[in-house]
């Protein structure tokens, strides 16, 4: 886990706030602990890659890939998500 | 061993003993039962399908709307195997209906199916970290498990390394490449099913001290299951704690004060140690790290750019949404236009058997019930099949290719602001065409809440079975005038479509806001790689959902077209009936049929009015008299329960213009010269006209829809609270057109 630490806090951004194409690793899932867990068992564990593809064309949910599982995820939920540079 | 102390265990052997009791029954009764289990989009169906060929069947879970697809495969040794295809998961601890199944079928929590022999766990060898997860958790439970790495063709192509015998070292249990698609490795997978294969003895689980006192401590308090194997309980303990309050399976399989207990110590545990409901998620991903570092050498990146390229255009920020009106207009278009001629085919052909069963019965009470009760009741049900069989396939093709996925993706924005998911909008959108099919496709909805909402709004959705209303209404009293560029029956017409939308936008906001209100539901959906879809699979679906619904509506609808066919049909007519039959069998001896057909309509109408339907409609007259209406739309309303069409027809017998499918153009007229006898005025205004189709738009008349609700939502609360809402909803609205019309000077 030390990914975890290799970014500092700041460079730290929501899933949200990426652009489509780019990617990191995520930190840490600030989610209510039962979403928290469900999202793991997605394969959502800090220090996994993700990748965020693309908006929905009215710009809310997003799909994002993570272990080549392409996932819907509403903003609200990806905002909960940190993810560090790669 | 722990294997379980049921009757089949070991059953491949068993049925070759010499003595057993009947040869078939024998034989279903000590087959080996194997269950295949993996992710979603793992290929488990795939294998299943050439597994058991066409020997499947499709039922339900009993309680609840998950499909149970079972089958039946020859083993090497001669021995036959009963195959269930578990649905597909991610986890053991559940968050969709499917995946409590999954569960409760591996605890041995589930009563109508026992656990299963051996489990044929299916992994995408493409994605192996992530279908461990589930596939780690199952070989904890300690049943036999024979793990089948999948679609070993494209993990070859991409250069993909897999140690077999390593993965076997590692988790305990036999381990076998297969290409489920081409029919690899199929061969040395039914050897393995033919064997006993011992549990794994492995541990992944690292969890910390404190939450694993925790687990002891409740496990203590279980009762003994003797389904469960003894290592499951542990899994049993940690279903408890993180249990959300909701599962009935659990709360079923425990005392309550057990149940209780474990949502104080999850409480307790939240504060001292937050985290604890993922550390042993992050714990098994880092023990799947481990082992694959070691057994599998993976060639690096890859991208599949098939899938890229046609997500570029299916989820296009402007193509994509015009490819998906363009879809669903040609689905609904073919569903019109493709069951339409069926339907009718299926009326024409119910109608000549009514009549050659009339030539043979005698005529009396007992023809009747026989024609136009039981005969029409199940022309009623037939006639719904077409819809449902096109849709499904519709709906199955889009399912399948993974087009379904994108669909909710471009469409859960707009459903998201009235608290739904993008999954509620197609079977809304179906319920323009019949709430029947559509209420049947929200089974595709995970979360409970959002599904029942979807449920109670679809019947809002003006179906194809109120325009014949809103026709001859229209017809009879809009006027037809310009309107800018439009004329004012198309107005009309489409106000109604979107007054029904706009009702259920409030219903759901209602309902999501009060008694289906509760925890934030997390939104997350798969969206699968595109494949060709299985037609065989597909015809299996539809064949499957169209003889459930025969078999589970077809049953409550015929019983209420009886219940409607008496008391349309009785007290028989008074004297005045007999008098006017007296003159009809002397009018048709004196060879005048006009005057035999006249007497023939106003019998008809006459009897129906003296019936029990005639009596309700004047008993309601009361109640419906502030909404303009009078008995003889009383009497429309109560037959309309058998489908709302009816309402035209029966207003045609009513009006003593009979049967003949003719009838619309003198009903118009008839509607339009209606006096009401108590004031002498015209009975039926442009206003009434209104107010009745503002009733149809929100009443809930149709009791096959009823019949599927109770069926889809597995109890009487949900129908019966439509019911009450939707009529109450359509007296109160009707009441406002009714009397603020009147008050505006309207009513004339």
């Amino acid at each position: 886990m030390n990914e975890r630490r290799n970014g500092s806090e700041t460079d730290e951004r929501p899933l949200d706030h990426l652009a489509p194409g780019e990617r990191g690793r995520i930190a840490r899932i600030d989610a209510e602990p039962g979403i928290t867990r469900r999202l793991m068992e997605l394969g959502l564990v800090p220090g996994t890659e993700i990748e965020m593809v693309r908006t929905a064309p009215l710009g809310d949910p997003l799909e994002v890939t993570v272990r080549g599982l392409h996932l819907s995820l509403r903003r609200s939920e990806a905002g909960l998500i940190h993810v560090a540079p790669r | 061993m722990s294997r379980p102390a049921e009757p089949a265990a070991g059953g491949a052997r068993l049925a070759l003993e010499p003595h057993r009791p009947g040869p078939a029954r024998g034989r279903a009764a000590a087959s080996r039962r194997i269950a295949i289990l993996g992710n979603p989009n793992a290929g488990k169906s795939t294998l299943f399908n050439a597994l058991t060929g066409l020997r499947q069947k499709v039922g339900n879970y009993p309680g609840v709307t998950v499909e149970k697809k079972t089958g039946t495969c020859e083993l090497p040794s001669g021995a036959r195997a009963e195959l269930i295809d578990l649905p597909g998961s991610y986890s053991l601890h559940p968050a969709s209906p499917d995946e409590r199944i999954v569960r409760d079928v591996l605890l041995g929590l589930q009563s109508d199916t026992p656990p299963p022999d051996l489990v044929v766990f299916v992994v995408d060898a493409t994605n192996l970290d992530r279908h461990l997860n589930l596939a780690l958790q199952v070989i904890e439970l300690g049943r036999p498990l024979v793990l089948a790495v999948n679609m070993m063709d494209s993990a070859r192509e991409q250069g993909l390394e897999i140690d077999f015998p390593a993965l076997e070292r590692h988790f305990g249990v036999p381990v076998i490449g297969i290409s489920a698609a081409k029919g690899d490795g199929l061969g040395h997978l039914r050897r393995l099913m033919d064997r006993e294969i011992e549990p794994s003895a492995r541990h992944f689980r690292q969890r910390p001290a404190h939450l694993q006192r925790v687990l002891d401590r409740l496990e203590a308090r279980l009762p003994r299951h003797e389904r469960m194997p003894e290592r499951a309980r542990h899994d049993f303990a940690l279903a408890l704690l993180l249990d959300d309050g909701e599962d009935d399976a659990l709360a079923r399989a425990v005392a309550p004060d057990v149940l209780d207990d474990a949502h104080t110590l999850a409480r307790r545990l939240d504060q001292t140690s937050p985290g604890w409901r993922s550390d042993d998620v992050e714990g098994r991903f880092e023990a799947i790290r481990e082992v694959l570092a070691a057994a599998v050498v993976a060639p690096g990146e890859r991208r599949d750019r098939r899938r890229d390229s046609i997500d570029r255009v299916l989820t296009h920020r402007i193509f994509g949404p015009v490819l998906f009106v363009l879809l669903m207009g040609a689905v609904f278009q073919s569903v019109f236009a493709w069951a339409l001629p069926i339907m009718d085919l299926i009326d024409a052909a119910i109608g000549a058997f009514g009549h050659a069963l009339e030539a043979v019965l005698p005529p009396g009470p007992l023809r009747s019930l026989v024609v136009d009760g039981v005969v029409s009741g199940v022309g009623t049900t037939l006639t719904f099949v077409p819809q449902i069989a096109i849709l499904f396939f519709f709906l199955s093709v889009l399912e399948d290719t993974g087009y379904m996925a994108r669909a909710a993706f471009i469409m859960d924005r707009i459903m998201g602001r009235v608290g739904l998911s993008g999954r509620a909008f197609i079977p809304l959108l179906s319920s323009f065409a019949c709430a029947i099919p559509g209420i049947m496709a929200t089974r595709t909805i995970d979360n409970r809440r959002d599904r029942i909402t979807t449920i109670v709004i679809a019947p809002f959705m003006s179906c194809s079975a109120r325009l014949p209303v809103y026709a001859l209404l229209i017809g009879a009293f809009i006027p037809n005038v310009w309107v800018g560029f439009i004329t004012l029956p198309g107005i009309v017409l489409c106000s109604m479509y979107f007054l029904g939308i706009a009702a259920a936008v409030v219903v759901a906001a209602l309902l999501k806001r009060t008694v289906l209100r509760g925890g934030r539901p997390l939104y997350v959906m798969e969206l699968p790689p595109y494949r060709m879809p299985s037609w065989r699979s597909i015809l299996v679906t539809v064949r499957d959902r169209s003889w459930l619904f025969v078999k589970n509506a077809g049953t409550v609808i015929l019983a209420i077209t009886i219940v409607l066919w008496f008391l349309a049909s009785y007290p028989r007519g008074g004297a005045d009936v007999k008098a006017l039959e007296t003159q009809h069998a002397a009018a048709l001896a004196a060879g005048d049929a006009p005057a035999a057909n006249l007497l023939e309509r106003r019998i008809a109408g006459l009897s129906l009015e003296q019936s029990f339907a005639g009596r309700v409609g004047k008993f309601l007259e009361p109640a419906i008299a502030p909404l303009g209406f009078d008995w003889r739309i009383g009497v429309g309303l109560v037959t309309s329960f058998a489908a709302r069409e009816v309402m035209v027809s029966t207003l045609a017998t009513v009006f003593n213009l009979g049967n003949a499918d003719d009838e619309v153009v003198p009903l118009r007229q008839s509607l339009r010269d209606a006096i009401d006898p108590a004031t002498g005025q015209k009975a039926y205004t442009p206003l009434v006209a209104v107010s009745l189709m503002v009733f149809f738009v929100l009443a809930c008349q149709c009791m096959s829809t009823v019949a599927v609700v109770r069926r889809e939502t597995n109890s009487w609360r949900w129908p019966i609270f439509m019911l009450v809402m939707m009529n109450a909803l359509a007296w109160l609205a009707s009441f406002a057109v009714f009397q603020g019309g009147r008050a505006l000077g309207l009513g004339s």
